[in-house]
């Protein structure tokens, strides 16, 4: 069975006939094209899958698509503003907090969720919010440098809103 | 200029922390179908019969696969396996574990897919099966393949073929001295046994594969470690040239092994053939669960030693257990086996060394290749002898170490050994003084639920040779460079280490040079993206490449400068007169100059080697990867829960090309091989089903479980240019340092993997 659904992706709103026992990340990828979200273990125990639903961190393998509507939907595709990649895109450059990549969107997402509920974590707060998100590779030691180095980029960019370019 | 040892990130970061990186996972074709896969319910039965005629009658499924696709009558055998003709596209006559594919269909969409797997009827009559590797052993268990299946000719060098009748698989022996009078000239024999589980490569990308056979050319877009290896095994199941099949792989999310052999490829471009549709295949997360595994095996060690602590002698007896059907398994069970005698001077070694078929999830690659499980073994009773002895466990190795001149078991003479700077790096570490051996007496002083303890564990490790590489260095008319190499880039920053040794060999800018994917058709030969091969083989056929391309360069520019090439130089993309940097050409003006559109450098390396078939003796490895790892250790006596504190992984690696990404290359190696030693296990239950066949039962290391302190280390020698592959070396000793230390903490010795609270508890209660 079909549906009409108002889905509002990256701040852009579009309509599209899903099946209603579709995932939001069947319907990402298929209708969407958004490829930055990922199946790793379909039961929203990796994270690889994360997007922001209003803001917070949801297993897009676990939610049907309808259900997303009405709901402000951020993937990874929709980080970078005006060409220019987020801070925390930056930070895990700089500290390369990754290998294969695959966990990096569900990282980067998870990352600026727990930076917007706290802004200057500790260690142990990052490891305990991005406990959900599993990275095979074992990139974690440079991921936890990496979200420090953001957290400290952007708090750095709230003082200072002239050095944003 | 250097590039060479600076770090730098990797060439497609960008891409990968936008989410546009391409694995194969998003490739789509125009009128692609999905593919799906019936799988066998029973562990070993014979199936009576298949019929998926209500299936193909389904709208929208344009191919059903099925034993009636191949055999004598038709164009495929549809038998295939890399060094035993042991497995089949599709089930024929039996099904050998859970899971085992059955049938396939292609149809529109994953929906009408499922449907029709539903709708083939399928009869089977249940055969007594076999799951544990002893078991497998004994006299009438039941045979999992019977006849033996046929042995790939070009493996009979490496292998040796045996009778049939038994579910021996294939059997290494090593023979060094005389392992009896050995025993006699020592004080002391050791006799334990050491058991590894099946685990998991959880590579977060699945497999995924998508094929499409269009007129008489068949190309497949893969999520493979070995393109070529891929290539010639699909070539021989659709009766093709080389030439007409093609391999396409991305970048991979991930592979630690699994992605090596034959996973999708075959049933996937089956249905491509039969339904004249491109057709992809993506496997679920507890499909990958029964698609590979790493080996369990249960290596018996015997071990004489002197009193005052020199080995004399070693005897093991290793069983691999490489489940329902071969897949590498044998070379496995060789790399194992010829490992046995780790890095300690062993004058008296007998290796036997066994790749067993049952009817469990098949076993193949997993980061190590066998090592884990031998190192698991011998570190372990490493530790139990120097306690036996009232032996400093760390003192104790370093009389026994290997040193420049030591002849290794397979006979050949060792150099560039490095164990006695590994060996005080790991104990320092972790400050061992002579008082942290004083054992049960410092067991019983401690006091409170919560004990700490230290331990340490060595490896070496063979890459595997002989092995070969090649690579094409492609000079543009604006100097800049493109590198055409088969290395698959898997997460480990293959492509930018490649690019990284380029730039430098070729005296231009990193930004210049570009690597490419591989692609059978354009890219030339590798043998394969494992055995921490490529920085060394394809970084020495790039090096190759680059002489070659010099020295034309040299040539055209002495024509065009007048001068002779051996008063030329190369430096930051010109060649100049040496003395007059003013008589130079750039890069891009010689090619431009020269009349031939590019300027095309080959290289390929080689190296060579090999172990005798009856005695192991032999060439085992070109050189050795050599490591240690100290931790300290944190065990709760009234609950078993062990908490790593603090992991040094240290391994020699020659020059590092990229420290960065060396160091997370340690890091990855010590916590995948942390998640072993604590957690990682699949469990059967007793009609051969896994039982933690996805990501919540069966757990990898996450944020929360990884030691706090993880501090790697590169041995370096930046004098020197040779390059060593670090990408496993530090995994296999990670479960006996932290085994070590558990017992070092509270005196519970696991010798089966995992060392799982519960068994802390058990040998806690019978110690």
């Amino acid at each position: 069975m079909k549906q009409i659904v108002k889905f509002k992706v990256n701040g852009m709103e579009e309509e599209k006939a899903v099946h209603t026992h579709h995932t939001l990340l069947e319907v990402l990828r298929a209708e969407f094209k958004l490829f930055g979200a990922r199946e790793g273990c379909g039961i929203g125990m990796c994270g690889a899958c994360t997007v922001l639903l209003d803001g917070r961190p949801t297993s897009s393998c676990l939610l049907l698509a309808p259900l997303a509507e009405g709901k402000e939907i951020l993937t990874i595709e929709g980080l970078a503003e005006h060409g220019e990649l987020h801070p925390i895109q930056q930070a895990f450059i700089d500290h390369n907090a990754f290998q294969c990549a695959y966990c990096t969107s569900g990282f980067i997402l998870s990352t600026k969720s727990l930076l917007a509920e706290n802004p200057a974590p500790t260690p142990e707060q990052i490891r305990a919010y991005l406990a959900g998100n599993l990275c095979r590779c074992g990139s974690y030691v440079k991921i936890q440098e990496a979200v420090l180095d953001a957290a400290a980029r952007i708090g750095h960019l709230a003082e200072n809103p002239a050095a944003r370019k | 200029m250097s590039v060479v040892g600076d770090t730098l990130s990797m060439l497609d970061a960008a891409e990968r922390v936008s989410g546009r990186i391409n694995y194969v996972l998003n490739f789509e074709l125009p009128g692609m179908l999905v593919g799906k896969i019936l799988r066998s319910p029973f562990p070993h039965a014979r199936l009576i019969t298949i019929d998926a005629s209500r299936a193909a009658g389904v709208e929208g499924v344009a191919a059903v696969l099925t034993r009636d696709d191949f055999g004598a009558a038709k164009p495929s055998s549809g038998k295939y396996g890399r060094i035993f003709r042991d497995q089949t596209v599709v089930a024929f006559e039996k099904v050998r574990f859970v899971g085992d594919p059955v049938a396939a269909v292609a149809a529109a969409n994953e929906d009408i897919a499922e449907e029709a797997l539903s709708l083939i009827k399928t009869e089977y009559e249940e055969i007594a099966p076999v799951f544990n590797e002893e078991e497998a052993l004994k006299h009438a268990a039941p045979l999992v393949h019977d006849p033996r299946p046929e042995q790939q000719p070009m493996f009979g060098q490496l292998i040796q073929d045996l009778p049939g009748g038994s579910n021996v698989c294939s059997h290494f022996k090593l023979r060094r001295g005389d392992v009896e009078q050995g025993f006699r000239e020592a004080d002391l024999v050791f006799e334990d046994v050491f058991h590894s589980p099946a685990a998991q490569h959880v590579p977060l990308e699945p497999h995924v594969t998508v094929a499409q056979y269009f007129q008489s050319k068949l190309t497949i877009w893969t999520s493979t470690q070995m393109p070529h290896a891929i290539r010639s095994q699909m070539a021989e199941l659709f009766s093709l040239p080389l030439a007409r099949v093609r391999v396409i792989v991305e970048t991979l999310g991930g592979g630690f092994g699994s992605k090596g052999s034959l996973r999708l490829e075959p049933i996937t471009s089956f249905l491509s053939l039969k339904s004249n549709r491109p057709v992809k295949i993506t496997l679920k997360r507890e499909e990958e669960f029964v698609t590979v595994c790493k080996h369990p095996a249960t290596i018996r060690m015997k071990t004489g030693v002197t009193k005052d602590g020199l080995l004399v002698a070693r005897q093991v007896s290793a069983d691999f257990n490489t489940g329902a059907y071969s897949d590498i398994g044998p070379i496995v069970a060789r790399n194992g086996g010829s490992a046995m005698s780790g890095p300690y001077r062993i004058p008296h070694v007998l290796i036997d060394s066994r790749a067993v078929w049952t009817n469990v999830v098949p076993a193949g690659a997993l980061r190590g290749f066998g090592v884990p499980q031998a190192v698991w073994a011998y570190e372990s009773q490493m530790d139990m002898i120097a306690e036996r002895l009232g032996l400093d466990p760390v003192e104790f190795r370093r009389k026994n170490l290997l040193r420049d001149g030591d002849l290794f078991a397979t006979g050949e003479k060792l150099e560039g050994m490095h164990y006695d700077e590994l060996l005080d790096r790991a104990a320092a570490s972790v400050n061992w003084t002579a008082r942290d051996a004083r054992w049960r007496e410092q067991v019983a002083n401690k006091k409170g639920p919560l004990c700490r303890g230290k331990g340490l564990a060595l490896v070496i490790k063979a890459t595997i040779t002989p092995s070969t590489s090649a690579a094409v260095l492609k000079l543009n008319e604006d100097g800049s460079l493109n590198v055409l190499t088969s290395s698959v880039e898997l997460g480990q920053g293959a492509k930018t280490v490649l690019a990284q040794i380029a730039a430098q060999a070729m005296q231009v800018p990193f930004a210049s040079v570009s690597v490419s994917d591989p692609d059978t058709d354009l890219t030339p030969y590798d043998q394969q993206t494992s055995s921490s091969r490529t920085t060394f083989s394809m970084g020495g056929a790039i090096g190759k490449a680059a002489e070659d391309l010099r020295q034309q360069l040299l040539e055209k520019a002495a024509e065009l400068l007048e001068a002779s090439a051996n008063d030329l130089v190369l430096a930051q993309g010109r060649v100049e007169a040496r003395g007059s940097p003013r008589r130079s050409l750039s890069y891009g003006e010689i090619v431009l100059r020269s009349s031939q559109g590019n300027i095309v450098g080959r290289g390929a390396f080689t190296t060579r080697g090999g172990l005798d078939l009856e005695t192991g003796q032999g060439i085992g490895s070109v050189h050795w990867h050599q490591g240690a790892i100290g931790c300290e250790v944190e065990v709760d006596a009234e609950t078993g829960k062990v908490r790593v504190l603090h992991l040094t992984p240290s391994v020699f690696a020659g020059r590092v090309v990229n420290p960065r990404l060396c160091e997370l290359q340690l890091e990855g190696s010590a916590i995948f091989g942390f998640g072993q030693a604590l957690f990682e296990e699949m469990v059967y239950d007793e009609h051969g089903q896994v039982m933690n066949q996805n990501l919540g039962d069966y757990n990898v290391p996450s944020f929360d479980d990884i030691p706090w302190k993880l501090s790697p280390w590169a041995l370096e020698h930046q004098t020197s240019d040779e390059l060593h592959g670090i990408g496993e070396t530090l995994l296999p000793p990670v479960m006996a340092a932290i085994g070590n230390a558990v017992y070092n903490a509270v005196g519970a010795r696991i010798r089966d993997l995992p060392i799982s609270a519960e068994r802390v508890l058990r040998e806690l209660a019978r110690a």
